[in-house]
């Protein structure tokens, strides 16, 4: 028998509006089994860690990147995306010197700079996965492998070694109408999805991505 | 024809209403098999019982385990970690294919202190029995509301018993969609609710006018923590139809919350088998006497604290409780290194706490104790107030305070008042630190 009841519920942003989104513990963890093969091509050793920046809200989108972590046999730790926790981004950062940092948004440079601690020195040597607002400040720190990460509705497009933006195939059909991407769940899930426009504009590239995963990768112009 | 209704247990896990002699023996047993693999396992245990010149063999009962079993504190796990670089402070996080994910403490005192996670923690799992004992049950609706610190998005304990987690931040902006959903799924439960988002809560329904007791209306409870609650927002949220039920951390082994009869914070024993020492001596202090509280854990085998020094002051209770569970309860009064001595009286932030809230202006309860030194000959306050609730004059608000907490605390009294924006971004935000030395 199967139940119409939900395990969490989280929520996406489109157009400045927030929309509870429901999802089952299945659904997570199936994307997380798909999102360790981009997670993969950067070949994190076990045993690393790996901390994720985000909010308890957006468990839709990070509960399967951190399910993808524990798949690969990476430690997981993680901090609010919030000026107020920066200083838990440092301090996680000086103490377990973790490989990657995912899930960097502008809140946290705000936070470090109010804290005084310097964020390229922070980031220095690692693989940091920024938002939209903070990836260009990022980008522009020496010593930082700069990547994206993106929340496209309930999915989270996540960028791999080789430099492509990929979102989960299996799971979203993503198509382009006028320059926007437009979202289609493609499998069961509780509160599906049909013609979600994302408010960002990109397109889909069609050559295979180098990292050898054959998920969609999209090349993104920016919010809409 | 007989109904499909399914009755459900009135406790989540039996062992909550097991009888003392049973739990008695279960802990005696439990203390055995965790001292034995913490020494194996956990480098810093080991040390500490090395040092010690204690053994696992030596722990053949309880009476053993008191006499012999060495302390510990968060100080040795510190040092442990900056002298070893171990971000684990010295536990067993290594354990193959065990940890899931590491979680830090707030942090409130210095760097976070990591707690590894396995599938199920300790913590989430008394939190399920808390929510249980509340009236949530499958099918019905939770608001959760943490920080992502405390263990990320893995958690799932709740939703394994069919209760759907309805995620938010703890941030007054999140307030709308917190009403949102409370009107839309109509939840059962919530926590964790701290002080500052009831003081938001309370802002949002002098604001738009929304009936408080409209939107909570489904709830059975919801989880205080954070810090301690004060008799205004007991009386505020029960205006609301609101019944609160106070959590603590029982010493970052696992949660402690109230039940129903609210008289004192229940520590399941099947999880932690806990004490209280002079905080001094570390002799042993009877129930019902104050104490600092040691906790084990009988259960985590991830962070397997032996008897950790928790630096807070309880009396415990372990006669049966009149909600129908067995295991003991403590009152907490305070932290012990938050304790100041002014012209030889005890003050601790909590009893400070019920006198701040009382003014208006100063309702959110934001205050700091400066301690420069354990023992004071003035009780120095730093208060913060609300600038848009300003009655008269901030000289006649200091005047005002003044009063009322002189008159209560009979001590030499030195007031400093601040914009209370100022004192929020000490955060984090469910707290700030109740005691600074400047």
């Amino acid at each position: 028998m199967t139940t119409s009841h939900p395990d969490q519920i989280g929520c996406y942003t489109v157009h400045g509006k927030t929309q509870f989104y429901s999802v089952k513990r299945t659904e997570l963890d199936r994307a997380g089994v798909q999102m360790a093969r981009t997670l993969r091509s950067f070949a994190f050793k076990p045993g690393a860690y790996v901390l994720t920046v985000s909010v308890v809200q957006e468990v839709v989108q990070f509960a399967p990147f951190e399910f993808a972590l524990q798949l690969l046999g990476l430690y997981g730790t993680n901090a609010d995306l919030s000026p107020f926790d920066a200083g838990r981004v440092e301090s996680l950062a000086r103490q377990f010197d973790p490989v990657a940092i995912c899930g960097v948004g502008n809140e946290v440079l705000e936070g470090l700079k109010m804290m005084g601690h310097d964020a390229a020195a922070v980031f220095k040597g690692r693989t940091v996965w920024a938002r939209p607002d903070a990836y260009d400040a990022v980008r522009a720190m020496p010593g930082v492998a700069a990547r994206r990460v993106v929340l496209i509705g309930p999915a989270l497009a996540l960028e791999c070694a080789k430099g492509g933006l990929h979102i989960d195939g299996r799971e979203w059909e993503v198509v382009v109408d006028n320059e926007e991407l437009v979202l289609s769940s493609r499998q069961h899930r509780i509160d599906p999805v049909s013609g979600l426009k994302t408010g960002f504009s990109g397109r889909l590239t069609d050559m295979p991505c180098a990292c050898g995963s054959p998920d969609p990768h999209i090349s993104l112009d920016g919010a809409i | 024809m007989a109904s499909n209704a399914i009755i459900y247990p009135d406790v989540l896990d039996p062992i909550e209403s097991a009888s003392r002699e049973y739990l008695d023996r279960h802990q005696e047993a439990s203390l055995a098999v965790m001292c034995e693999y913490a020494v194996a396992n956990a480098p810093l245990i080991r040390k500490v019982w090395a040092d010690a010149g204690v053994k696992p063999g030596d722990i053949k009962s309880v009476a053993d385990f008191r006499e012999k079993a060495p302390f510990l504190t968060k100080d040795d796990i510190r040092a442990y970690r900056d002298a070893h670089n171990d971000p684990t402070g010295g536990m067993s996080v290594d354990s193959p294919g065990q940890t899931v994910s590491v979680g830090t403490t707030s942090g409130t005192t210095g760097d976070p202190t990591p707690v590894p996670n396995w599938r199920r923690t300790p913590a989430e799992e008394t939190y399920a029995r808390d929510h249980w004992h509340i009236g949530v049950r499958p099918g019905d609706h939770v608001c959760h509301m943490l920080f992502t610190f405390r263990g990320g998005h893995r958690r799932r304990s709740l939703s394994e018993l069919g209760i759907a987690e309805i995620c938010f931040s703890i941030s007054p902006f999140e307030i709308p969609r917190i009403v949102d959903a409370s009107k839309r799924f109509r939840p059962t439960s919530m926590s964790i609710f701290p002080n500052p988002l009831i003081n938001a809560f309370e802002q949002y329904f002098e604001k738009t006018g929304e009936d408080p007791v409209d939107v909570f209306k489904s709830y059975k409870g919801a989880i205080f923590g954070g810090e301690p609650l004060g008799d205004r927002q007991k009386a505020l949220t029960r205006s609301w139809g609101l019944e609160l039920f106070e959590t603590t951390s029982l010493g970052d082994v696992a949660g402690a919350c109230e039940c129903r009869e609210h008289n004192g914070f229940h520590a399941y024993e099947d999880i932690a088998f806990i004490e209280a020492v002079d905080p001094i001596t570390a002799e042993p202090v009877a129930d019902g006497d104050i104490g600092e509280l040691v906790v084990t854990s009988l259960v985590d085998r991830l962070s397997p604290l032996v008897r950790y020094r928790t630096g807070d002051l309880v009396s415990i209770d372990r006669s049966p409780c009149g909600c129908g569970r067995t295991h003991a309860r403590f009152k907490l009064l305070g932290r012990a290194t938050d304790q100041i001595l002014v012209k030889g009286r005890s003050i601790l932030p909590r009893e400070i706490m019920g006198l701040v809230e009382k003014h208006d202006e100063t309702r959110a309860n934001l205050f700091q104790i400066i301690r420069a030194d354990r023992e004071m000959d003035e009780l120095k306050l730093r208060i913060g107030y609300d600038v848009t609730r300003l009655k008269d004059s901030e000289d006649a608000l200091k005047l005002r305070l003044y009063e009322r907490i002189s008159v209560a605390i009979e001590v030499p009294l030195v007031l400093e008042l601040v914009d209370e924006q100022e004192l929020l971004k000490l955060g984090p935000p469910h707290k700030i630190p109740r005691v600074t030395k400047t």
